[in-house]
Parts: C-alpha cells; structure tokens; sequence
C-alpha cells in the first residue's frame, strides 16, 4: 500500500467517525426524548390522582412506595434534567455537523452558524415572509 | 362544485407559469466550465469568451462575498451582448443572492426624488439572512379523545396521542387546544405539527398507512410518511430579505399591502437609519449576516451628474451591493454638464470601475446566436434560410434580424409551410426597414415629409 492510498483510508475513517459520532447523538436524542415525554406523562398523571397519597415509583428494578410530593419532585426535576440534556446535545450537534461537511468538502450551508431571532424580533417581519 | 372550482384555480395557476419570450429568455447562465473558462456555446451564451471570462471571475468574488461596493461598468456598441451578460450573472447567481435590474431612465419619476430611488434600487439589492427557531410538536394522530361534560356546558377535557416511528405518547388537551384541533379538522390518521411556543397546529396530510381507510378521498387529500425521530423537534428556517423590504413593511404610513401595490413611494430617512442600526445590531450578536447582492443598471449614460455623485458617496458605505453598469455610448457629454466624458461617465466614477469591454459579434456566432433563439422561439429553419438571415445580420443588426425570425415564422405558416424558407426571410425584409434602409428612404424623400424645413436642426439633435 502507498502512501497515497494510506492517506485515503486514514481521511475516510476520519470521516466516517466523525459521521458516526453525529448519528449516536441523534440516536441518543430520541432516546432522551422519549424519556422526556414518558416522564412528563408521569407527572400527569400524578398530579391528576386526587386520592391516594403515597405512590409507587419503579427506580432501576425495584419498586418503592413514596409520597407523592416527593415522587413529583423527583420527576419534575429529571425531566428539568432530560430538557438541559436535549438543549446541550442539540447544541453540540451544530459544530459536529459543520466539521463533518467540512471534512467531505462540501460548502457551508447558508445560515447555518447564524443565531436565531427572538419571537419578538421574528413577529416583526412575520407579515414579510 | 367547490373542488371543480379549485381544480379550476390550479389550472388558471398552470397558465400564468408559462413565461412570455423575452429578448433575453435564451439565457440560463455565463457558460463557464470549472475552471473559469468560458465554452465556445453554452447556457445560451455566444463568444465574448473575454468578457464572459472577467464576468465569472467577479461572479466567483460576489459568491464568496469577498467584494462588495465595487462597481463594474460592461462597454461596448449596441447589440454585443452587454445585457445577455448581466442576465447571466444574475441567473448564476442563484436564488439567495438579491440581483435588480433596472434602466438608467428609470428613477426619472414623478413619484420620488432620483435619489430616493436609487437609494431604494441599492437596498433592494442588499440582503439579510436571518435565522427562525422553533420548537415543534410533530407527529403521526394516532387517537383524539374529547370528554364532553354531560350537562353539555364547562370545560371540555381531552386526550391526543401522538406518535413517530420511534415513540408514542399522550398529550391532555386544555380547551383551547381542543378548539384549535376541531376548527384544523384534526382526525386519527392526520399528521400535525404543533408550535409549542404559539400552540398552533398545521396539518401536513395523511398517513401513507392510512391510505387504504376509505376509497373516495377529496381531491386535496395529500399523503406524508410518518415523521421519524423524537416528537419535539427544533426547527431551524433561515430566510434571506431584503432590506428595502424591512424598509416597507417599517415605513408606517404604508403598512406592508405596499409592497404588492409596487407603490411604496419615498421612505424616511430616520426609517432607513433605525432599520441599518437593528441589522448592525443583529449582525454584532451573530443574528443576521449581511447578503451583498448586485445592482444593475443598464444605459447607464441616462443617469445625470448628480446621481453619479449620488452613487460615488454610496458605494463607500458598508453596506453597499456589487453594482454593475452598462453603457453603449463612447466619449460623451455628462448628461446634466456640459463635459465630455467617456461613456458619458464622470473620471472620478470611471476610476473606481473594473471595466469590461464586449466586441461585436463574427459571423459564426451571429449564426449560433439566432440559432439558439430559433430554437428559443420555437421556429423551424431551412439551413439556407439561417445562412441568408446571418448575412442580414452582419450587413444591418443582430436584433433586427433577431425580429425577422419571428415575422419570418408567421410569413411561413401563413403559406402552410412546415420551416422557414430564404423566400419567407426575403419578403419580412422587403416589408420591414432596417435601420440603414429607413435612413437611406428619409434621405431620399426627406422634402416630402412635414417639418422638414426645419431638418437643418434636427441633425444636431442629441438623443441623451
């Protein structure tokens, strides 16, 4: 094998990792968002029920009674947890995918580093879109 | 009755696409290969392999945005093509990037001073991207749940389920959105998006599992794939504006029907000064990236002293297109002075310009070139008959014998012929003059028409 060809190889698997690396964290944003919406079921649900006061709560493979004040607690603050996940996930995303196009030669999309504008900025030239 | 009138609008709609031929609706582009090269024919362009050369060279450094508020002026006679290159950068540029085009004779108007309206032709050629973020509920309805109360009045209370190809949930309904999902007509079956921050909810169309639910199915009815992934989704859309759009819809006493209307009349200074202030704004906070687009403004000449002043301070600003300019005038008087210029432009304008000079056509590609818009105008061509068209060509105008082609092509249908015969050309050409022939008719018959007493002026008559 010459050099040449060794260069190619050790470019694409660069690639390839870097490809891989961004549908892991797809992959794993799903999976956070599932939780996301399981939890935020659970919270419903919880604060639906009127009656009991103590609930069971499933952690790993065991099974725990709590009350409830305590059980919406700890839910409330995974899901504030899953949502820091998500945001921080989404984020770093944007540099992966940027690299990514960079390493395939391809152009940087138009906009893509840009920030976006607030609500209020953006009803202001709704009307114009 | 009501889908026979929407069928009827769609039709309406496939008409007014269909695009009229225009004297330069042949170009698609500047015909360049990889390397900057211009091809011989290519993308409906014709030779100046020169100038189309320089052309994509600064249409490479518009692209990339290395330049912005530099000026390139195209010379050269009457019929070399100087329009067909500016049409070709423009339709090169693509999309995204903002290209006007307007004539030099177009801001004499009664309606707003010369000034305001090139200011307005400089800002309608500058673009603002920006970046919309939203945060989305999208999902296939898998089943909607409403519990009415049973004495009919109070709150409703509801169920949506939602799902991808990869989750499902349930979502409760307060009462609005059980109001919004009953007015958007929201069945099992339908997928939606819900704006999380606004609650609206769009229907994009029917599950392609769906399909088979029933048989009769309104015209309308458009099928989607399940979404895939997560159910709340951000949504990333970048717009490019203009900013003489953002002036119109700012510019109060006008609102934004103005910008359909094409009348926007002048906008306030103190308007324009808010709208550059937001954008700098915005750039500083990385919101907002500044598109330098292209002006165009052919018979340049038309313009008057105080707009080439006008133009020298405004191409200094930072917020200045690519302005292209063409002129076929040589060594002329400045129009507003009493200066003689070339190309009637003042030096110290002339001196900021990179200047591409076109030449005249040879006969070969006189010959390509109505070739091409033989083809563009649908018209079939005996080879004698080009070849005797080229001639006229060269001899008069490659416009004028760009007209015969049309009159040639009624003269041969009229005789039921299939293609265009040398005896169709030859009879258009006795009937319509060029522009030599009728100078050389006036000379002959000048005392015969009116006014002619007076034809000692007239010669000295200028028409700029």
């Amino acid at each position: 094998m010459d050099a040449g060809m060794q260069q190619l190889i050790k470019h694409v698997s660069a690639i390839e990792e870097v490809a891989d690396d961004i549908l892991a964290d797809k992959q794993h944003l799903v999976d956070l968002d599932r939780k996301r919406n399981k939890t935020r079921e659970a919270v419903r649900i919880l604060s639906k029920d009127k009656e009991s006061k103590k609930t069971w709560v499933c952690v790993g493979n065991m099974f725990i009674k709590m009350p409830k004040p305590t059980a919406q607690k700890l839910l409330d603050k995974d899901f504030d947890q899953i949502d820091h996940q998500i945001a921080s996930l989404r984020n770093g995303l944007r540099p992966k995918v940027q690299k990514l196009r960079d390493m395939e030669n391809k152009e940087d999309m138009k906009g893509f580093q840009l920030n976006p504008l607030t609500k209020a900025e953006m009803k202001s030239i709704d009307d114009m879109l | 009755m009501a889908a026979a009138a929407a069928q009827k609008v769609q039709e309406v709609r496939e008409v007014t696409r269909i695009e009229r031929i225009g004297a330069h609706s042949h170009i698609r582009g500047l015909g360049l290969d990889d390397a900057l090269e211009a091809r011989q024919v290519s993308q409906g362009m014709v030779g100046q392999t020169a100038a189309r050369r320089a052309a994509g060279v600064i249409l490479e450094m518009i692209k990339e945005g290395k330049i912005a508020g530099r000026a390139i002026l195209i010379a050269g006679q009457p019929g070399t093509g100087k329009t067909a290159i500016a049409m070709g950068m423009a339709q090169a540029l693509g999309q995204d990037t903002p290209f006007t085009a307007m004539a030099g004779s177009e801001i004499f108007s009664l309606e707003m001073g010369k000034t305001e309206a090139l200011t307005q032709a400089f800002r309608k050629s500058i673009g603002v991207r920006i970046k919309e973020e939203t945060e989305i509920i999208e999902g296939e309805v898998v089943e909607i749940q409403i519990d009415r109360p049973a004495t009919g009045t109070g709150a409703k209370v509801g169920k949506l389920t939602l799902k991808t190809t990869e989750m499902e949930t349930i979502y409760d309904l307060g009462q609005k959105m059980i109001e919004s999902l009953t007015k958007e007509k929201v069945q099992a079956g339908d997928i939606i998006t819900i704006d999380k921050a606004t609650g609206k909810i769009t229907r994009l169309g029917r599950s392609f599992t769906r399909a088979r639910d029933y048989d009769a199915m309104g015209p309308q009815t458009k099928f989607v794939q399940c979404p895939e992934g997560e159910l709340q989704k951000r949504k990333e859309v970048v717009h490019t504006v203009t900013l003489h759009e953002i002036d119109v819809i700012n510019s109060r006493t006008q609102g934004f029907l103005a910008l359909f209307s094409g009348d926007t009349g002048e906008i306030k200074t103190e308007v324009r000064e808010q709208i550059n202030a937001k954008v700098a704004e915005w750039r500083e906070e990385g919101k907002a990236e500044i598109v330098p687009g292209v002006l165009f403004i052919d018979e340049v000449h038309m313009l008057d002293i105080e707009c080439f002043s006008f133009l020298n301070r405004a191409l200094e600003s930072d917020m200045a297109p690519v302005l292209i300019m063409a002129t076929n005038r040589g060594i002329t008087r400045i129009r507003g002075t009493n200066y003689m210029s070339p190309h009637g432009i003042p030096i110290d304008l002339l001196d900021r310009l990179l200047i591409i000079s076109t030449s005249p056509y040879e006969e070969k590609e006189i010959k390509q070139i109505l070739k091409i818009r033989c083809e563009e105008e649908d018209v079939e061509m005996t080879e004698d008959a080009l070849t005797v068209l080229t001639r006229i060509g060269m001899e008069t105008s490659l416009r004028y014998s760009i007209q015969i082609i049309t009159a040639a092509a009624l003269v041969s249908r009229k005789r039921k012929g299939t293609e265009v015969s040398v005896d169709d050309i030859k009879r258009v050409y006795s009937l319509f003059m060029d522009e030599s022939r009728s100078t050389q008719f006036l000379k002959e018959y000048q005392q015969e028409f009116m006014f002619n007493e007076l034809g000692v002026d007239t010669e000295q008559m200028e028409t700029s």
